[in-house]
């Protein structure tokens, strides 16, 4: 599980190596010396700006050499550190255009082992615009990653919380399932509908999964022991309410409907493996708010909210 | 542990294979509203409720396979539904204590190991 982890993470980089080029991560603010400058000199600059390594330009800006920190200390133990760079230097510089891609920035890196590549204006001039480094790379690509995961962030907010437009056409008009007395091979039907609905809209599984508890036994409830009715479903910005309601004959003791494993159910129907008298309790469990009201006159309402993610 | 695997361990008749689904866990029982509130997802299901609703079930819980056992009668109906909706549907003539036997063994093997 972990490596796969960190497989998929270096996928992210490797699509970025390839997307970003040199110019979005390089340095263009360079220190750079001519060719007739000291090694004491370009010394005493290294130390200054904690660096390793600078690129000697000529008056067109073209690079023509680098003098690196080794180059230093080579000079100082042969003796020559108060001499110009121009005798003693690198000349055979490797430079790379600003519009490669990062990838061959780090090929290059790889291949010739320097801290930093002068980079050029394009693949046919020497004219220098800036200066690449390994920790250039990395930074940029932390920084993209970085950008990455709040954009990630901001749409998870976004399809947290359903559209405005989406919620006012469900309130206009709300889903609505008839749903017949003992119909028990279309029971089911309504939880399944809902479900590939709340599934086009994006809303996360376990939610899904509620909602599809609290429709099915709901209208298995109303198949089983009613003499019909129906399921509407509306969309509020971070709910999701589930109505059912039937037309009778009531529910007598709504306390005792409640309790696990009370049920006045057939024996035939409990030999299909309904009326176990789980029904009104698991809807309880998965709602954040139930409400249920019943008369012996009109019939049984419930009303179940279930918070989105929550 | 895939699907295949449990067929040949529990010498499983295929009835409806569509796909070889990775199945993490088990459930046994015989009442909607109980597996409905307990059966996990990506699980397979061993029961001898063969209606349509059976696939009701099984679709809100994401549960991958059904086994029916005692050899109970299964539907033209019941089949075409379960293509329909891609719930793997298996039968055995074994009883559901034996299937759920075998099946522990497979999928929980490591603590069954004497």
């Amino acid at each position: 599980m972990t490596i796969l982890h960190s497989r998929q993470k270096l996928t992210l980089a490797n699509e970025l190596i390839y997307e970003l080029k040199v110019k979005d991560a390089m340095t263009r603010e360079v220190i750079s010396f001519s060719e007739d400058s000291t090694f004491r000199e370009i010394q005493m600059s290294l130390k200054k700006n904690r660096i390793s390594g600078v690129p000697i330009l000529d008056e067109k800006k073209n690079v023509i050499g680098m003098v690196s920190i080794d180059n230093v200390i080579t000079a100082l133990d042969h003796d020559y550190v108060n001499d110009k760079v121009k005798e003693y230097m690198t000349r055979d510089v490797i430079t790379i255009p600003q519009n490669f891609s990062l990838v061959s920035a780090i090929k290059k890196f790889e291949k010739y082992k320097f801290g930093r590549l002068p980079v050029t204006e394009n693949s046919h001039s020497k004219k220098m615009v800036g200066i690449l480094t390994m920790g250039d790379i990395l930074n940029l690509l932390l920084l993209s990653i970085q950008t990455i995961a709040e954009k990630v962030e901001e749409k998870e907010d976004r399809d947290s919380q359903l559209s405005e437009q989406l919620i006012e056409k469900s309130q206009e008009k709300p889903l609505r399932f008839e749903v017949k007395k003992a119909d028990f091979d279309n029971a089911g039907r309504v939880a399944s509908i809902i479900r590939t609905y709340l599934q086009r809209l994006n809303i996360d599984k376990k939610t899904t999964r509620r909602v599809a508890i609290v429709c099915y036994e709901a209208e298995m409830n109303i198949s089983i022991h009613s003499l019909g009715g129906y399921i509407s479903v509306t969309l509020e910005q971070n709910n999701i309410i589930i109505t059912a309601v039937d037309y009778g004959p009531g529910i007598p003791d709504i306390d005792e409907a409640m309790k696990p494993g009370f049920t006045t159910a057939s024996e035939q129907i409990r030999a299909l493996g309904f009326g176990a008298g789980m029904g009104l309790p698991n809807i309880k469990k998965c709602a954040d708010q139930l409400e249920l009201e019943s008369s012996m006159e009109t019939g049984t309402i419930l009303k179940a909210v279930i918070r989105i993610g929550g | 542990m895939k699907l295949n695997q449990i067929v040949d361990h529990c010498s499983l008749k295929k009835v409806v294979f569509l796909s070889d689904e990775d199945i993490k866990t088990g459930y046994c029982g015989d009442l909607m509203s109980d597996v409905i509130a307990h059966a996990d997802n990506e699980s397979i299901w061993v029961t001898v409720q063969a209606h349509k609703n059976s696939i009701a079930v099984a679709l809100i819980k994401d549960i991958k396979a059904i086994v029916f056992t005692n050899n109970v009668e299964i539907s033209m109906e019941l089949i075409e539904k379960a293509k329909e909706e891609k719930i793997n549907l298996f039968s055995s003539k074994n009883n559901s204590f034996q299937i759920c036997g075998l099946l522990y063994q497979l999928l929980e093997g490591k603590y069954y190991q004497d």
